[in-house]
């Protein structure tokens, strides 16, 4: 687990030292356009450009960037498996899912696998700029139906997981809040407590499923590599 | 091959005598007669294949066995003294073909008449060969026999009607000498007495004719029988012994046995076989078009998404990206911003249409989330708080596509009405299964109206109203002015549910026309 400490300290964004982003996309049209959006920022700069997941996997451990912006769909190696995969190698970087439609089943796939965002590529400039900042915050968004499967999938682990790895009651009743549709503030004061609380307990349980998905994901690295090797 | 016998020997011992049965009813046997003469004209190929497949008829006895088939050993003989009938008087003539030689076959041929106005009162018929003989009447086969010191006797009293009728005899000469002798002696009613004998008015027919048993009149190549001997003289002698051959008497064939039951039976047969076969293959085809559509869906819905999906992002991607290249302020860059959000706008919906048009979408969890998430998104840009309440378990039940489209665009319709009049500031949309049905209801606590006088005006209420009796649903609204709205959408599960395969193939087109029916059985 990286250490809270870093975590749950507010990103401060300097103008001498830009956000490292790195772009993993096989599609060199919107490559250049991404680089080019992420680059017209000027607190923001494009350090690494992959092509495919292997790629990713190579790179990005030695350019140790701030936030990855992934395509979901990559030839051979899905944006998915390049996820777990990438998060197996460097716990601390964040990962932001690029989707070309909204289906939010593969978003939460993506989430499961330790995704920490996700965003629409049609998403404008001035908004991307945003949501990665929420996410380097640990503010990841939760739609309703995203906090549905989240409580339902933590459900579904609670008999094989340790205690550390269950959703506490308060998390588990602000994500059925959320599945129910209401926002962070109205959440917040149904339960009487600080929008800031609200965003605390959520990013906790990203935490927690990332957690979980990472130790499954390990296993499964390690799993896939061995016979390889050996 | 063996035709198919419909005339069976009986023995005396065994069986009610012929002169009981063939006396009492005449008539019946002239119909049955004719009635099996049809019958075999019209299925003789298939009575012939039946013959050898139906183990209900009795076996034909053994090629030339003595003709009593249940005991063979021990033929029904009875010395000529005892028979008391040492007449041989209607007997004809040992009688052969000009030729004689080892393993020839003989085809005698014979026709005769009896007159219209009178009935038989008895039939006798004396028959020998040398070596073994098969003797027809009429084309059907009466019996064979093979020793020539035997005489044999056949009662055909109950086969012979007034008419023509044709004698026809195949026999077989193993070696050295060849002969063959008959005599029918026939009473006639008026008293007369009518005699077929061996002579040479016989008829000799080669052997390349078939079915010439049959035959009714001979052909001018068929050459007369060359006459052998005397009764009683030659070779062979006088007869020792007159073997008996049980009276011949018309088969009753039970019905089921008769030909036109048998017809009807298999025609039945291959009628349901065919039928199921059809209706299967129907079934098969059906699937297989379910299949074929669900897969077309699904491709269309990739090609959407991996083609225009990605253009149609590229575009702007395209567009954002020559908009930071010109300075803020600038016509054209308010332009291609605008050009940026049709496109996004574009892609919006291009996630409705692929979101109805895939496969993997209908179910009713599905529907749920995709309408929540629309809700959501469409009411994020005004002042109406969301709410949401969803029923937890609805995941696997089916929901197809006409459901879920029309039920959408209804739903779409409500959010719409309270985003623009209600001025509510909540908005609860509540999705769950209720009794047999689902249940979708939009609920605002705006202004509310009196549906009374909004109807008119109001479109949309009408809009909702069609797309849900479309699918065989209900819509229900309720307002009242300063109380908000609430609309509510019924669908029952039993629209849903695809009506069993047969009823779209029996019910065809009729069910289609009457109004509740939606075209559920279609898809």
């Amino acid at each position: 687990m990286s250490k809270p400490a870093k975590a749950s300290q507010p990103f401060k964004i300097s103008a001498k030292s830009p956000l490292k982003i790195a772009l993993v996309e096989d599609q060199p049209k919107v490559r250049d356009n991404w680089s080019q959006l992420i680059n017209s920022f000027p607190d923001l700069s494009c350090v690494c450009i992959c092509k495919t997941g292997e790629e990713a996997l190579r790179l990005i451990p030695e350019v140790k960037p701030d936030a990855v912006l992934m395509d979901i769909f990559l030839p051979r190696m899905s944006g998915i498996e390049c996820t777990s995969r990438l998060k197996a190698l460097v716990p601390e970087v964040r990962i932001i899912i690029l989707t070309a439609m909204n289906d939010e089943e593969l978003v939460f796939m993506a989430l499961e696998a330790g995704a920490d965002g996700y965003l629409l590529k049609r998403t404008k400039p001035a908004d991307l700029r945003a949501a990665l900042l929420d996410v380097l915050n640990g503010g990841a968004p939760m739609t309703s139906e995203i906090a549905r499967r989240v409580v339902e999938s933590f459900r579904l682990k609670a008999k094989t997981r340790d205690e550390s790895l269950r959703l506490s009651a308060r998390e588990e009743q602000i994500l059925l809040l959320l599945a129910k549709g209401q926002s962070n503030k109205t959440i917040a004061d149904n339960l009487e407590i600080s929008v800031d609380t609200v965003c605390h307990h959520l990013k906790h349980v990203f935490e927690k499923m990332h957690v979980s998905s990472r130790t499954e994901a390990v296993v499964r690295y390690m799993a896939s590599k061995t016979p390889a090797t050996s | 091959m063996q035709t198919r016998r419909h005339f069976t020997r009986r023995r005396t011992s065994h069986f009610f005598s012929l002169k009981q049965t063939g006396r009492k009813c005449p008539t019946a046997f002239l119909k049955m007669t004719r009635a099996v003469a049809a019958t075999f004209a019209l299925f003789f190929s298939l009575a012939t294949v039946w013959s050898q497949s139906a183990p209900v008829l009795p076996a034909p006895p053994g090629m030339f066995k003595n003709t009593n088939v249940d005991d063979p050993a021990e033929p029904v003989k009875d010395s000529l003294t005892e028979r008391g009938s040492h007449n041989f008087s209607d007997m004809g003539a040992w009688i052969w073909e000009t030729n004689t030689f080892d393993r020839q076959t003989v085809r005698f041929w014979k026709s005769f008449e009896i007159p219209d106005d009178t009935t038989v009162t008895r039939a006798r018929l004396r028959i020998t060969a040398d070596n073994e003989y098969i003797l027809y009447l009429d084309g059907r086969e009466l019996g064979r026999d093979a020793e020539w010191r035997h005489l044999y006797e056949y009662d055909i009293t109950d086969l012979l009607s007034p008419g023509n009728h044709v004698l026809a005899v195949e026999v077989y000469n193993s070696s050295r000498e060849a002969g063959f002798m008959f005599g029918l002696r026939v009473g006639l009613s008026s008293g007369k007495t009518l005699a077929v004998k061996s002579d040479t008015s016989w008829l000799i027919v080669p052997a390349d004719v078939s079915g010439w048993e049959k035959k009714t009149e001979p052909a001018d190549s068929w050459r007369p029988a060359t006459f052998e001997s005397a009764f009683g003289s030659g070779p062979w002698g006088t007869m020792d012994y007159i073997d008996l051959v049980p009276p011949l008497e018309p088969l009753n064939i039970p019905f089921w046995q008769t030909g036109w039951f048998e017809v009807a039976l298999v025609s039945i047969c291959v009628f349901v076989s065919m039928f199921s076969l059809i209706l299967a293959s129907q079934v098969l085809l059906h699937r297989k078009e379910k299949f074929l559509l669900h897969q077309e869906r699904a491709r269309i819905a990739r090609d959407i998404h991996d083609d225009l999906g990605t253009r149609v992002t590229q575009l702007v991607l395209q567009g954002e990206v020559a908009q930071s290249e010109l300075p803020s302020g600038s016509r054209t860059r308010g332009q291609l911003e605008r050009i940026s959000e049709e496109a996004r706008e574009a892609l919006r919906a291009m996630d409705e249409i692929l979101w109805a048009i895939n496969p993997r979408r209908d179910t009713l969890h599905e529907f749920a989330t995709f309408v929540c998430g629309h809700a959501q998104t469409f009411l994020k840009a005004t002042p109406i708080q969301c709410v949401l309440d969803v029923e937890p378990a609805m995941s696997t039940i089916a929901f197809d596509l006409p459901f879920r489209r029309s039920l959408l665009l209804a739903v779409k319709e409500a959010l719409n009405n309270a985003a623009k009049h209600s001025g509510a500031t909540e908005l609860q949309l509540q999705i769950r299964r209720q009794g047999d049905g689902l249940t979708v209801v939009v609920q605002d606590n705006g202004r509310g109206f009196d549906p009374a006088q909004a109807k008119s005006e109001r479109n949309g209420l009408a809009n909702m109203n069609q797309r849900l009796n479309e699918v065989g649903g209900k819509c229900i609204l309720s307002s009242q002015p300063g109380n908000g709205c609430r609309v509510e959408f019924y669908i029952p599960f039993t629209q849903m549910r695809r009506r069993p395969w047969w009823s779209n193939w029996y019910f065809g087109g009729r069910l289609t026309k009457m109004p509740p029916a939606p075209d559920a059985g279609k898809k």
